[in-house]
């Protein structure tokens, strides 16, 4: 799936307006939003799993780690769980799984052996920092495809965006999306670094409309990771983008999202601002490795009702 | 409930609803209320007091079950509750501001400990409140206890103060008028609505734990008749009520002739513009107006305003973000039939809905509804309904968005969205309103002064501003008290002249037929009629106009003309236009003394020390103009805070016979050196000096139009300028009648007195005016302004 390029608007990029307190009221509102207990927790949980994106980005990544990952994204909770729900059967798996480039070859061939259709991702274009040539960036982005990547995560070149060269970056990030050839295209902005929430709104609306399939708030590297202020504003450009055109552009917060109940808080802030239309895997992603094992734990309370030790779950 | 716990987790995973929260039980409310048998008695002399034999209210909650029952007070109980109120005032005034802040300290910790039983009795009789809110305003008022001594050292509190609220308004707004009036050394009998009661019968026996004298606190129960009763008791010296508007104006029609000084707070259904323009950032503006709008239980109603050209984007963002909003519960049934018939009001003008889902067949519940495409003559824009509906209103350039949200006879609050600061402070100031939130909605804080504006109410609570209600300057007297006479309010002032020939006239004395001065010119009054001014010797001293409504009119229209451009010269060449006052009284200072001489009998020593006061007292108004400033309040939020005073606009002063000239000049300096234009009607009695000092006004460069002196009979111009709506405050000093009028005739529409009874007063000579004292200047200048508070929160 594609979405249709669009010309960069330069007006519309330039009349962006974002009043920085009110967004942080707002984001203080969401987190005050509460889902019920037991059933209700159970699910959103769950529903949080099937809109992980599991990730390892390390420099110690091996075939044997990433093929860990990769079965822990076909089963991520322990069956026998997942059956006193009755979920069993609904297909409970992560949404993909998300490497470095050099990795994308042994996770495909890890979820091809398990019979799974789960995509690989791959961050590319010099991640994390972006500050490669735009060839090499835009190679790694082709081989990472024909490695048989799914997904491409791609960083924006900070520089440009901070010194406001809209279409410099506009034009890098669409021939960025020409090189994803079929793969989804993911645009980390890289929150952290772009100074001003105006900023973050502006670079949104410039990756959706040089053809982002998602966009995505930070590469985990950087010293500000995912927050919920941030967040309201790029899911506000998404929203911007959405009345305008007409074209649904998916958001994925990365980085820091450690706990069972911050993976609610962000279901309820895509429900809040975007309606439920956003809370699947088509339109949501959320980055993190360790998320995974604190919903299991939760899920395994639900359950049981009792507390579970680390050894009972499986690792990753 | 059965079926949403059946469902699945599946079930929930495809619809990922929140779930229902189930209510809190409200335990340990339930237990208080368990302890007092579900039926609560007032609250008087440090006990409860429960009689029998009387009238009861049932308190409901949200679903329609009891809570528990109030009794209704007979005048033997509000007579017992004054007179041990009275005895608690006497305790209470004479401890050091320090004790007083002790306690009230105390409280804010004792509240700490009972909050989760006050907020849950709060919610169960439907009030709800924040309790971190009433703590910090707690300790804030504690703090002005502390440094009432030193700060206000000419202040006095004014006695047994009655604090009346409304069912409808909010718990908050009952203690941001008790608790300053208690810092300050009154006593207070509150005496709250029904639904109110229960958590004020709580929070007056919390008060106990924190020593406070039996008697300083009493809370009466009853229906609406019990505030009026309250006020007729004679211990009390000062009332002051907040609520809905409908209360309020029977509440001062019946404590009009009481001798007793009342304030109103009309906060609640004030209809308040939200402005949003199309520098806003509107994401966030639309996530304000969907947070303040739809609120079970309101505070204002707003009334949505939108710039033309983001109405698009404003209108699409509100059809998305209502779509995940639930029906919100009414009122009452008949609450439904108002928003019904409303909605249909609309939609038979043109109006388009959108909402969240199609209300439900019947019911006291409606989905959260905007009324788009209405115009400002639509009566849902006139006068808002209750329930979740809000009228939009769109305008084309910011100077249309001010005048649409100056367009109601409202003037509490107002919310603007503009990313540009320019904007936001040009319209702040141009809307007439006492509270303006910047890019955000409902910001209260103890430090911010509310004080509404036209026919929201004539007082102002919070901050310092708010103190000065509960307090008068130590040299000045309190309205007396008495009884009303049973007055023709509609003939008060409507007799015709009564000029006669006079007999014996003297053909040695010629005497001179004056003007009146409106507008900068000398006139005749309109009626043509004159009468005679009179030396004490009964000597005929000259003819002057008889003025009437007429001359009132005109004068209001050249004041209406002149006064914005008088408020907006710098406040320095306000100055110096008061300078050159002062320099021409003292010119003409010896025809000035003479003209008292001639008028009052007095020595002609005694009129030149009037004088020379009076030339002094101008030197002061001029020398404030640029002095009386308001603050910065720091807030617990980031952001800046602004409170500053405000002209009130044209007032209308009935001077006094007493010190006919220094009168004339301390009240017209107050009101002049803050920006208002005023109308002098010179005392009935002794109007010679005034008619003398209007050469002074004319020499001098006080622009025409600014002051006006319309002389004349007194109830006839008292009358006149009580029944011209553009007159925004009236001071007067006459008769107890005329007192009696006035609080009757302007309790709707609106205006601020200032009353004084001359009769009582009189006797000390004039003493009033010829004091030194700083705080009556202080009285007088915060008579002549209205407080505006500015609220612009940053990151």
């Amino acid at each position: 799936m594609t979405i249709g390029d669009r010309n960069l608007d330069r007006p519309w990029v330039s009349k962006v307006r974002v009043n920085t307190q009110a967004v942080l009221k707002r984001a203080q509102q969401v987190q005050g939003c509460k889902v019920a207990k037991k059933q209700w927790q159970a699910a959103w949980l769950l529903k949080a799993v099937t809109c992980i994106d599991l990730t390892t980005l390390s420099g110690d990544d091996t075939p044997s780690n990433v093929h860990r990952l990769c079965m822990k994204a076909v089963q991520p909770v322990r069956h026998d769980l997942l059956k006193s729900m009755d979920m069993h059967d609904k297909g409970i798996t992560t949404a993909a799984v998300c490497v470095y480039p050099s990795r994308v070859a042994d996770a495909v061939k890890s979820l091809k052996a398990a019979n799974s259709s789960i995509p690989v991702a791959s961050v590319a274009t010099g991640f994390p920092a972006g500050q490669t040539p735009l060839k090499t960036r835009l190679e790694e982005v082709r081989m990472a495809v024909e490695d048989g990547a799914m997904e491409i995560d791609i960083v924006i070149n900070r520089t440009l965006a901070l010194t406001g060269q809209w279409a410099a970056l506009y034009d890098e990030v669409r021939q960025f999306r020409e090189a994803c050839g079929h793969a989804h295209m993911k645009t980390i902005l890289a929150v952290g670094e772009l100074g001003t929430f105006t900023n973050v709104y502006k670079a949104s609306l410039v990756s959706m409309m040089a053809g982002s399939d998602f966009i995505k708030t930070s590469t985990g590297k950087e010293s500000v990771n995912a927050t919920y202020p941030v967040a309201i504003v790029m899911v506000r450009a998404i929203r911007d983008y959405y009345l305008r055109t007409g074209q649904k552009v998916g958001f994925k917060p990365a980085g820091g999202i450690r706990t069972a109940q911050e993976a609610v808080v962000w279901l309820a802030l895509m429900k809040e601002e975007l309606g439920n239309e956003w809370l699947s895997p088509h339109l949501f992603r959320l980055g993190a490795s360790s998320l995974l094992a604190d919903i299991e734990r939760q899920i395994y309370h639900y359950v049981t009702g009792r507390y579970a030790a680390y050894h009972e779950l499986p690792m990753a | 409930m059965a079926n949403s716990t059946s469902k699945t987790v599946y079930d929930i995973f495809q619809s990922m609803e929140y779930g229902a929260y189930s209510p809190s039980t409200a335990a340990t409310a339930r237990a208080w209320l368990e302890r007092h048998s579900y039926s609560l008695g007032f609250f008087m002399d440090g006990k409860f007091v429960c009689p029998v034999d009387r009238q009861t209210h049932t308190v409901t909650d949200s679903t329609g079950g009891t809570v528990c029952s109030v009794i209704c007070a007979k005048d033997e109980d509000i007579s017992s509750c004054g007179s041990s109120a009275s005895a608690g005032f006497k305790t209470w005034s004479e401890l050091s501001g320090h004790r007083r802040a002790k306690v009230l300290l105390r409280l804010a910790s004792t509240l700490q400990r009972y909050t989760q039983c006050v907020s849950e009795l709060c919610d169960l009789c439907q009030s709800p409140c924040s309790l971190p809110a009433l703590i910090r305003l707690t300790q804030y008022y504690a703090g002005w206890a502390q440094l009432q001594d030193t700060l206000m050292p000419e202040w006095i509190p004014r006695g047994v103060v009655a604090v009346v609220v409304s069912d409808d308004c909010s718990f908050h707004s009952i203690w941001l008028k008790v608790l300053p009036a208690l810092a300050m050394g009154n006593a207070v009998i509150m005496v709250p609505g029904v639904k109110l009661a229960p958590p004020t019968l709580l929070l007056a026996q919390l008060f106990m734990e924190t020593a406070l004298p039996a008697g300083v606190l009493s809370v009466v129960t009853g229906d609406t008749s019990v505030g009026a009763r309250v006020a007729k008791n004679n211990q009390i010296s000062y009332l002051t009520y907040s609520g809905s508007q409908q209360d309020g104006e029977v509440l001062a029609k019946q404590t009009a002739g009481w001798g007793l000084t009342i304030s109103l707070c009309l906060s609640v259904s004030a209809e308040c513009p939200f402005i949003i323009f199309e520098s806003a950032d509107i994401d966030s503006a639309v996530d304000g107006v969907i947070e303040a709008a739809f609120k079970k239980k309101k505070d204002w109603q707003w009334v949505l305003c939108v710039q033309e050209s983001v109405l698009d984007s404003v209108v699409s963002r509100l059809k998305l973000r209502i779509t995940g909003l639930k029906c919100v519960p009414l009122g009452s049934e008949s609450d439904r039939t108002l928003v019904d018939v409303a909605v249909q009001d609309a939609l038979q003008q043109g109006a388009t809905l959108i909402q969240s889902c199609s209300p439900p067949a019947s019911g006291a519940l409606y989905p959260p509804t905007v009324l788009c495409g209405l115009a400002p003559p639509s009566s849902a824009a006139v006068s808002p309904p209750p329930g979740p509906l809000l009228p939009l209103l769109s305008f084309r350039s910011a100077a249309e968005g001010v005048a649409l949200g100056n367009r109601t006879p409202h003037g509490q609050a107002a919310s603007i969205w503009t990313e540009d600061l320019n904007l936001a402070l040009e319209t702040a100031k141009s809307l007439c309103v006492g509270s303006v939130w910047v890019n955000s909605h409902s910001v209260m804080d103890p430090s911010l002064p509310q004080c509404g504006r036209r026919d929201s109410g004539n007082c102002t609570d919070g901050g310092k501003e708010g103190l000065y209600q509960f307090l008068r300057p130590s040299p000045s007297p309190a309205l007396p008290r008495s009884t009303p006479t049973s007055l023709d309010y509609a003939a008060f002032g409507t007799t015709a002249s009564g000029f006669m020939v006079p007999e014996g006239f003297d053909p040695s004395s010629v005497t001179c037929s004056c003007s009146q001065y409106v507008g900068g010119k000398l006139c005749k009054a309109d009626s043509g009629c004159s009468r005679t001014v009179q030396a004490p010797g009964g000597a005929v001293l000259a003819h002057c106009p008889d003025g009437g409504r007429k001359d009132v009119r005109n004068a209001v229209e050249a004041a209406l003309k002149v006064q914005p451009g008088w408020l907006r010269k710098s406040p320095a060449a306000r100055a110096l236009s008061l300078y050159s006052l002062s320099d021409h009284l003292e010119k003409r200072r010896r025809e000035m003394a003479a003209s008292i001489q001639a008028q009052t009998g007095l020595s002609m020593e005694e009129a030149d020390k009037e004088v020379e006061l009076s030339i002094s007292r101008l030197s002061d108004w001029a020398a404030r103009c640029d002095k009386q400033s308001g603050g910065m309040p720091p807030l617990p939020q980031t952001g800046s805070a602004l409170s500053a005073p405000e002209a009130l606009g044209v007032v209308g002063v009935v001077l006094p016979d007493a010190k006919p000239l220094l009168s004339l000049v301390s009240l017209l300096g107050a009101a002049v050196s803050m920006g208002n234009a005023v109308i002098l009607v010179p005392s009935e009695k002794y109007p010679l000096p005034a008619i003398d000092f209007i050469q002074v006004l004319q020499a001098s460069d006080i622009p025409a139009g600014v002051v006006s002196v319309i002389t004349g009979r007194r109830n006839q111009l008292t009358q006149a300028l009580a029944n011209h709506s553009e007159i925004q405050a009236i001071w007067y000093w006459g008769s107890l009648e005329g007192c009696q009028f006035l609080q009757h005739t302007c309790s709707s529409p609106l205006k601020r007195l200032w009353l004084h009874c001359e009769e009582v007063e009189g006797n000390d000579g004039g003493k009033y005016w010829s004091h030194s004292s700083p705080s009556l200047q202080e009285e007088m200048w915060r008579e002549a302004v209205v407080w505006k508070s500015v609220w612009i929160p940053t990151a």
